[in-house]
């Protein structure tokens, strides 16, 4: 397990297609109107101090994944039912996002297509992806990103040249004054997608530099962030705000509306196309963390073994959820950032951090006055 | 009786099956003959002999010993083989020799045995008729032995044939039997004396061979015309002329143990990496089969994964590719007898460079290579997206054009797929007979291949005219990757997709491309990552990846493959008219 390695750009790399994974299919904040870019603006900003926070416990532990520092910093048994509760929460979002691609599909486009059918062979090839490890994960990663890359920049140029950008949709700015936004920016943005980096506290410790991770995790969540804003700053300027409220998924309804030449329309298949590499990086990514943390927890000599079983699960618990695409969207929006993000992105890692701080220190100091004890006893001894 | 028989008798003479009543009393005479009195005597006599004449041939087996020790290590896998002759000494009486080699080789008509006096020392000339060559024999060998020779000459008859009367570059004493039908069945003329136990060798390889033609499957257009033959000789003159380095080395080992086929590893010391020259050996040291039919089978015994469409090894019938390939550290391998050589290690975006993608200027060339990889993906995914937008996503297709698809596929009994499917079949069919008809039928087969597919299934309303267009699209893009082996593995892979986009459209295929991406990520050739240096990303190597930049920025060898030495040129060489400090020298330089 120790000789997984990834690079600082393959991380990077990872860290950004997971942030804009969903993030950009679903319009986060859309309740907002024309204010939804800041709320991401602050959700970026609130995400950033809280990954400060991760990757301090992280280099504290450098060698430890979340649940195995979990473990050290509460106790064995605190410490494993929390990691325990950590791997449920992994598998649990991944079956939501699981899920919010299936419904996204199957509501669009294939109509006639069961949830199962999508959602079982989007698993089938995230387990596959597990089966391989996560150094292959991070190569398709590579190749993919600049995939994405490029088409999202021809998507962009494409909404600019069939002049569907109205920026006088974005005024006025602040309407409702402060108050809604940073609401929302607490209920919402800071934990979805930018808290969500809780899950690279269980890849850091296969990072080839440790030196690197925090430069690499806050650039890679910036370039996204910035990514994901221009996204939503494009849906509210070629929408307007009455549209982007009832629309489910903004970014669709945007680049359906594009029209070149009366040639080039239609690109919902591109759309698509992204939203299944994001999926599957989001997808793949909690998953793996569940799987590692499993191995770590249950002792397991090798993750791949796991990715069936966790693969199972996930399968149904995509499907069982939620009855319906509007409970489902109900849960999401309403019930999982309060109890599920907060808990999990927020409070319990700020909680581990007061305590490993303490221990931390003691243990220094204990450290630091063994070695002066050392160094005064041994000239006596000479 | 019979088990008594079977120890007695060495089985390589008389197989034990071939006991039976009826040959019960010749196998009696031979036993008495070669076993009991002829062969154990000799053999008793021979050992104490040399003992006794030590003088010259101490020294010169001495002189041969380290050779004769490198070649047995090479030979080591030849225990293995149960139909070998056993290393036994050859014997003192020619006439023994020779009839154990007339015995032993089955009387093959092909073996021709010379028989000739030296002084008063009878002797023979064994070689192989067709492997061995005659005239060489005859003007180097058999001239120098006839001559009238002197008293001292013949003294020491076999010191005289050794160092003076066999003219030939490369000779060799030879002591068993098994080195010697080694030796022979390569090529070699044996020379047996009579009253020595022991042989010379001499090297007159020969006999017809193909001459070196134009490349037959990876053309260039400004690149050289020389391609590999099946000689092995041959092929390593053509990468030796190339790299006139005396780093540039060549091992050599034999595979098979019954064709015993010669395989050669070629590499430059210093550029190579260590490791993968060891992987390499040890790789091939494995291999213990009884037949090695070429470089294909070398291929598939040493390639890292089975279970892959895609090639993770290189072959190619070019010296010039060789010679660059090994340039940038990587390893050839090298079979007798077949035109293509092996290189490894092999990565994926190397399947889509061509030669003349170093022929030409830059930007030329990568168009070209950024054309054929897209090619290589629409050779995938051609006849997928067709079904997949035809039975998911029609909205995608604008609307004349979809009308006009709809139209044409009115009367089209078939969904997409299944048209698909036997439009893609049919071409199969027809390019795999067309590879394999008489090139006289060749054409009879386009000709009706045209007309069915072309016109006719068309006009009987089978398939409608965007899918002919579809499959003929397809099939011109497949042919534009310049390595056989990968485009064959996308031909493969197009039936795979297309299957998926019939349930799933493009969400089917994007989930198909992306398990594709992961399974050549998870390759990797000899321990390099298939998929480098694009991923894991190099941004040291990217001059010769998707992009082909200007020549003179090569200037570092791939990272991965040969490690440690990797500067390839020296600094600045961008081309361009000469700075005016340097124009300013020269001129001053012209005036003195």
């Amino acid at each position: 397990m120790d000789t997984i390695k990834i690079s600082s750009f393959q991380l990077f790399v990872l860290v950004f297609l997971f942030e804009m994974g969903s993030a950009i299919v679903v319009g986060i904040a859309s309740g907002l109107k024309q204010d939804a870019w800041i709320a991401v603006l602050l959700g970026m900003a609130g995400g950033l101090l809280l990954f400060l926070v991760y990757h301090r416990l992280f280099s504290y532990y450098p060698d430890l994944p979340l649940t195995g520092y979990v473990q050290k910093i509460t106790g064995k048994f605190i410490g494993s039912i929390l990691g325990f509760l950590y791997i449920v929460y992994f598998i649990y979002c991944a079956s939501r996002v699981t899920r919010d691609i299936g419904e996204l599909l199957t509501t669009t486009i294939y109509t006639n297509t069961p949830l199962f059918i999508i959602n079982t062979l989007m698993i089938l090839t995230v387990i596959y992806a597990i089966h391989k490890g996560l150094e292959v994960l991070a190569r398709v990663g590579e190749l993919l990103f600049m995939m994405v890359y490029l088409m999202a920049f021809t998507g962009f140029l494409l909404v600019v040249f069939s002049g569907l950008i109205h920026l006088e949709n974005l005024k006025p700015i602040l309407e409702n004054g402060i108050m809604p936004v940073i609401k929302k920016t607490m209920g919402e943005t800071i934990t979805f997608p930018f808290g969500e980096m809780i899950i690279f506290t269980m890849i850091l410790p296969h990072l080839n530099e440790p030196k690197k991770a925090k430069f690499v995790c806050l650039s890679g969540m910036i370039l996204s962030g910035i990514n994901i804003i221009i996204t939503t700053i494009i849906n509210i300027a070629s929408l307007g705000t009455d549209l982007i409220i009832r629309s489910p998924f903004p970014l669709l309804s945007t680049i359906s509306k594009i029209e070149l030449m009366n040639f080039i329309e239609r690109l919902d298949v591109f759309f698509m196309l992204y939203l299944v590499i994001g999926g599957f990086f989001k997808i793949t990514l909690y998953f793996y963390a569940a799987v590692l943390g499993a191995t770590e927890l249950f002792k397991f000599k090798n993750p791949g073994k796991l990715s069936f079983p966790v693969g199972f699960i996930v399968l149904f618990a995509s499907l069982t959820i939620a009855s319906n695409y509007a409970e489902h969207i109900k849960e999401g929006l309403k019930i999982v950032p309060i109890y599920l993000h907060w808990p999990f992105q927020i409070i319990i890692p700020m909680m581990l951090l007061v305590i490993a701080f303490f221990r931390n220190r003691k243990k220094k100091q204990k450290t630091n006055s063994d070695q002066t004890s050392k160094s005064e006893m041994s000239p006596a001894n000479q | 009786m019979f088990l008594f028989l079977h120890f007695v008798i060495p089985h390589r003479l008389i197989p034990f099956h071939a006991l039976n009543a009826g040959n019960l009393k010749s196998i009696f005479e031979k036993l008495d003959k070669t076993n009991r009195i002829g062969y154990s005597n000799q053999y008793w006599l021979g050992v104490s002999s040399s003992k006794s004449e030590a003088g010259v041939m101490s020294f010169l087996s001495r002189m041969f010993s380290k050779q004769q020790k490198k070649r047995q290590d090479d030979n080591i896998r030849q225990d293995q083989d149960p139909g070998k002759p056993e290393d036994l000494p050859i014997l003192r009486d020619h006439k023994d020799n020779i009839n154990r080699i007339k015995e032993e080789l089955g009387n093959s008509t092909d073996v021709v045995i010379r028989e000739y006096t030296l002084g008063t020392h009878k002797g023979a000339i064994v070689y192989f008729d067709g492997l061995a060559d005659s005239k060489a024999i005859s003007d180097f060998v058999l001239e120098s032995i006839n001559e009238n020779h002197t008293e001292d000459v013949l003294n020491e008859p076999f010191k005289f044939l050794l160092e003076k009367a066999v003219a030939l570059g490369d000779i060799k004493v030879v002591r068993d039997w098994g080195k010697t039908y080694q030796l022979l069945l390569s090529g070699e003329t044996i020379i047996f004396l009579d009253g020595f136990n022991k042989a010379i060798s001499g090297s007159t390889r020969g006999g017809e061979r193909r001459a070196i033609s134009e490349p037959t499957t990876q053309l260039s257009i400004r690149g050289p015309k020389d391609a590999f033959t099946e000689s092995i000789r041959t092929n390593t003159a053509l990468i030796r002329r190339r790299i006139k380095s005396p780093n540039l080395w060549l091992e050599s080992m034999k595979i098979g143990r019954v064709t015993q086929t010669d395989i050669g590893i070629m590499y430059i010391k210093g550029i190579a990496n260590e490791k993968i020259v060891e992987e390499i050996r040890t790789r091939l040291n494995r291999i213990d089969m009884d037949a090695i039919g070429g470089s294909g089978y070398i291929e598939q015994l040493i390639e890292d994964q089975t279970w892959t469409t895609f090639p993770t090894t290189y072959h190619t019938e070019r010296p010039d590719v060789v010679a660059s390939q090994l340039v940038e550290g990587r390893i050839a391998i090298i079979v007798d007898g077949t035109p293509f050589v092996i290189t490894a290690p092999a990565l994926f975006i190397q399947f889509f460079q061509a030669p003349d993608d170093y022929y030409f200027r830059f930007d030329i060339s990568t168009g070209i290579r950024l054309l054929r990889i897209l090619s290589f993906f629409l050779a995938l995914i051609g006849p997928a997206t067709y079904v997949a937008a035809t039975t998911f996503h029609q909205e995608m297709i604008p609307t004349t054009m979809a009308i006009a698809i709809a139209a044409q596929r009115e009367n089209v009994p078939f969904p997409a797929f299944v048209e698909a499917l036997i439009m893609e079949v049919v071409f199969e069919i027809l390019r795999e007979a067309g590879l394999r008809l008489p090139r006289a039928v060749g054409q009879a087969v386009s000709i009706v291949g045209a007309l069915v597919i072309g016109q006719a299934a068309v006009q009987a309303g089978f398939v409608s005219p965007v899918m002919v267009i579809v499959v003929s699209m397809t099939a011109i893009a497949n042919f534009s990757t310049p390595s056989f082996a990968m485009a064959i593995s996308a031909r493969l892979l197009r039936f795979v997709l297309m299957g998926i986009a019939t349930f799933l459209g493009f969400y089917g295929i994007s989930l198909g491309l992306i398990f594709m991406f992961l399974h050549l990520c998870s390759l990797r050739s000899f321990g390099i990552p298939y998929m480098s240096p694009l991923a894991p990303f190099n941004i040291h190597n990217q001059q010769d990846a998707l992009i082909r930049f200007p020549i003179f920025t090569f200037t570092e060898r791939p990272h991965l493959i040969s490690k440690g030495n990797i500067v390839r040129t020296g600094t600045n060489q961008k081309p361009g008219p000469p700075k005016k400090s340097e124009n300013d020298s020269a001129k001053k330089g012209d005036q003195e």
